[in-house]
């Protein structure tokens, strides 16, 4: 799998398509597995989707004693295996993002999976596929990278400056979570 | 953009293009049947469509999960004693043949009124008209694009000609350098359209958002024009003369192209940035900004949707945003132009074929002689026995209390749900002699039905719509109809049959109807003739008017010229005129009426979906923390709301991302949860459209 999924926060217009694609994906159970907050609605109607990061290092994994969540071979972090989750939670308090959800009825974590039927054949996943403000995006990693500099690029045309809080756009491609 | 036309092909499904069954995007989506049993199991996206590339909303995602829906209504329904009993089909048209032999026997055959929509194929719309006059000889035939498109249609009548939604395909837009969006939500209303705007911000497009609300939309745009509900065409008319004043106009095309520019000049001579500012409640330096930046584009699109037409000036405010595109020089050009987003999946191609009072197919005029001959011939009766100009959808319903109109025939609409001043429209649904539906789930108005007729939902018959560019699309059948369900088509004409006019309604499938609607309309304003079945499937849609086979369509209109008597568009010149409530001491609030992203219309379908109940299961009272403090209400308190028709209560939310005097309510609910139990039935002098976007309101917490 040479792709990655891309996310743009300030695109999402909080329609949740992302969501009802994700119960649609197979395999899900009819549950979602990614979510979609207002930053401050009282403020301001800005969404974003908060999507499973597939941690390199995934703390959900490392604080599972069961050993449940198992990674891919291409990186993506499964959901737990039913036959080894124990249903202690550890997972769903590990995770920095919130991602891992308790199913209670059946006592069994899930997560996302980055729809490992439609991506391990390099399909879009269903909510890569639906988004439609291209928020999320499932694109080629030279794809990405070329995105990760223009950006930079048209904010430092509009005369924007770097800030403590903002400099992740800035930073030169050599320098970021994706490279080895 | 990489484009992808891989799809998942799971084991024991097959699945079939199609097309959403929701708003004018008509997207294009791939709907999953099993094999063994042949029902509709999920959707699949369907990447290769242009316009949405498999882009969905959430509506859009959940569309498949009516067809299978428990609430489906799958034999004829009867009321007897108060209650729906289930029936034959014979059973039940016995009854509608009596009742309209009847009515119409005592009363006239205007007595019989039909009542249409357009979230059905074109085949099925055309043969409302055709079913309304021929087979019930009646003039009594109105839609629910009454409430939707009608003012955007008398804009672009009155001021380009002809009525296409949009003079450019969509995408284009990635094109575009400038888009100006007047009283459109597009990310919540049409959210696959998100994405144009989106690819040509990051080309550096700009983009100018009118709305008394700060929604998605307007939340990303260089300049967000926060006005007053209802000042619209001032706001329109103030840009104009920052256009004029500053040397942006177009003078060659002006010249050439378009008539009254020295009218226009003289009108909006008044609408100066203090003036403007004065009524929009706009501050003067964004009102400038705006006008700088539209005028700078060399191609711009003006949008517009339900904000500015659903008013009392709709026609009004559509023209003097026209008069923008115009004088700019901007309309029958590349990436550049004028455009209304249809609200309903085929609100374009439903309102040109004769489902409208005055109307017939191919946008021929019911008062032209020489159309009334035309389409007589094609449906082979007498010219004399055509009726005569109706009413529209609300006036039809009034009439309903005196009298004129005694039975009704709902077809694929909701106006217990739709119609402003709701309390007035039940009453008059209660005093019908007689009232049919046509639905596949209970509405709130076939509640009130003495027949429910089972129809098929679109995934069960075929036909073609009308997207908001003006193209021709096929929506396919996927499965074959649940239950006892039928067609409209099909009931149409087995009702006409037993009206004893079965000679005129032949039709043995939806193409043969598609075939005579081509006929019907060729020479027409909105020409089909020349679009086939297979010519939609070979070229991903055609584009009206399309008036010969060889005909590849027409994605551009009004290149070289207008449509009409002179060729030359007609600005429209409008003074400033309040709306048909202003706010007083009793009612110091406006209120201001419109969608959220998870729900359709009247909610008939939404409202059953869980997923989209879920994230949105009631209507609220959107408000700024400002003026939840003057009357002392916190978020989720409830408030009363009350207009001069009615009541009613709703939790409050509050943001800062709405006017200070502006109330937002969504109006997807039926009975006590209806906004438009309190909107302003106050037409449009042209196109009949009520007020639903502004009215005055008081504020009680409850």
């Amino acid at each position: 799998m040479d792709r990655v999924l891309y996310l743009e926060f300030e695109r999402c217009i909080g329609c949740r398509a992302c969501q009802a694609a994700c119960r649609e994906c197979g395999g899900h159970d009819a549950k979602e597995r990614n979510y979609v907050e207002y930053i401050d609605f009282m403020e301001s109607r800005q969404t974003f989707p908060m999507m499973c990061m597939h941690c390199k290092d995934p703390a959900c994994a490392r604080v599972c004693p069961a050993n449940a969540i198992q990674i891919t071979k291409d990186g993506v972090v499964l959901s737990a295996m039913e036959e080894k989750c124990i249903g202690c939670r550890n997972c769903t308090f590990g995770c920095p993002f919130g991602i891992p959800k308790f199913d209670f009825e059946k006592n069994i974590m899930y997560k996302c999976d980055m729809c490992y039927e439609r991506t391990s054949q390099d399909i879009s996943p269903m909510c890569a596929s639906v988004c439609p403000s291209e928020a999320i995006r499932f694109i080629g990693f030279e794809e990405m990278m070329e995105l990760r500099r223009k950006r930079a690029q048209s904010n430092l045309l509009q005369g924007k400056k770097p800030t403590e809080q903002n400099k992740w756009n800035f930073v030169p491609e050599t320098f970021g979570v994706y490279t080895e | 953009m990489a484009t992808e036309t891989k799809n998942l092909h799971r084991k024991g499904e097959s699945f079939i293009p199609t097309h959403c069954s929701y708003c004018g995007m008509q997207c294009g989506m791939n709907v999953r049947i099993d094999d063994a049993t042949g029902r509709v199991v999920g959707i699949e996206p369907r990447y290769e469509w242009p316009v949405n590339q498999g882009r969905l909303c959430p509506k859009g995602v959940t569309a498949y999960q009516q067809v299978e829906h428990p609430d489906r209504i799958l034999r004829p329904l009867i009321k007897r004693d108060g209650k729906f009993i289930e029936a034959s089909w014979e059973e039940a048209y016995d009854l509608i043949e009596r009742k309209f032999k009847e009515i119409a026997a005592t009363y006239g055959k205007d007595a019989v009124g039909v009542y249409g929509g357009v979230s059905m194929t074109n085949e099925k719309c055309y043969l409302v008209g055709k079913y309304a006059r021929v087979g019930l000889g009646t003039k009594h035939i109105d839609y629910n694009g009454r409430y939707c498109m009608s003012s955007a249609a008398g804009g672009f009548n009155a001021t380009l000609g002809m009525d296409r939604g949009s003079t450019l395909p969509w995408t284009d837009l990635l094109h575009s350098d400038c888009f100006f969006l007047a009283g459109s939500n597009t990310a919540e209303c049409h959210p696959t359209s998100i994405t144009w705007f989106w690819r040509g911000r990051d080309r550096g497009a700009k983009l100018i958002v009118a709305d008394p609300r700060e929604t998605p939309t307007a939340r990303i745009a260089d300049v967000h024009l926060d006005l007053k509900p209802g000042t619209d065409s001032a706001l329109a008319n103030g840009i104009a003369h920052i256009l004029i004043k500053e040397g942006y106009v177009d003078n060659e095309y002006v010249v050439q192209r378009v008539n009254g520019f020295e009218d226009l000049e003289k009108m909006v001579g008044k609408f100066t940035p203090e003036y403007t500012s004065w009524l929009t409640g706009v501050a003067q330096e964004k009102i400038i900004k705006a006008a700088h930046i539209y005028g700078k584009a060399k191609k711009s699109v003006v949008m517009f949707a339900r904000g500015v037409e659903q008013q009392r000036k709709g026609v009004d405010n559509v023209g003097s945003y026209t008069n923008l595109a115009l004088i700019r020089g901007q309309i029958g050009k590349f990436a550049s132009g004028v455009a209304t987003f249809t609200g309903q999946g085929n609100g374009q191609g439903g309102r040109e074929h004769g489902q409208k009072a005055d109307l017939l197919p191919g946008y021929r005029k019911l008062t032209d002689p020489e159309a009334v001959q035309y389409i007589s011939q094609v449906w082979g009766i007498d010219p004399a026995e055509m009726p005569g100009p109706g009413v529209s959808a609300y006036e039809m319903l009034d009439s309903i209390h005196q009298g004129t109109v005694r039975a009704m025939h709902v077809i694929c609409s909701n106006p217990a749900v739709s119609s402003p001043n709701a309390h007035h429209v039940w009453k008059a649904l209660e005093k019908l002699d007689f009232l049919v539906v046509n639905d596949f789930f209970l509405s709130e108005t076939a509640e009130f039905a003495d027949v429910v007729l089972p129809t098929t939902t679109w995934a069960e018959d075929e036909g073609t719509t009308t997207n908001t560019e003006g193209r021709v699309i096929k929506i396919n059948q996927i499965r074959k109809p649940a239950g006892e369900s039928k067609p409209d088509w099909r009931i149409l004409s087995e009702i006409a049959t037993r009206m004893g006019r079965g000679k005129y309604f032949k039709y043995g499938n939806a193409e043969e109807i598609f075939n005579e609607l081509r006929v019907a309309s060729r020479g027409g304003k909105a020409d089909y003739y020349g679009i086939t079945y297979e010519k939609i499937e070979k070229q991903q849609g055609v584009f009206w008017p399309c008036p010969d086979l060889e005909h590849p369509g027409t994605p551009y209109v009004y290149q070289d010229s207008f449509p009409t008597p002179d060729g030359k568009a007609n600005l429209r010149i409008v003074d400033w005129q309040e709306a048909g409530e202003i706010q007083s001491k009793e009612f110091p609030e406006i209120l201001t009426t419109g969608r959220v992203v998870f729900h359709y219309l009247s909610g008939n379908q939404t409202r059953r979906i869980d997923f989209l109940m879920e994230k949105c299961p009631e209507p609220y009272a959107e408000m700024h923390p400002e003026m939840a403090s003057k009357y002392n209400l916190q978020d989720g308190e409830e408030v009363e709301l009350e207009t001069r028709r009615a009541k009613m209560k709703l939790k409050v939310r509050l943001t800062k991302a709405i006017r200070k005097d502006t109330v937002f309510v969504p109006y997807h609910w039926g009975k006590q949860l209806s906004v438009n139990q309190l909107t302003n039935p106050c037409l449009d002098p042209v196109s009949r459209m009520p007020e639903f976007k502004v009215c005055a309101v008081r504020l009680r917490k409850s």
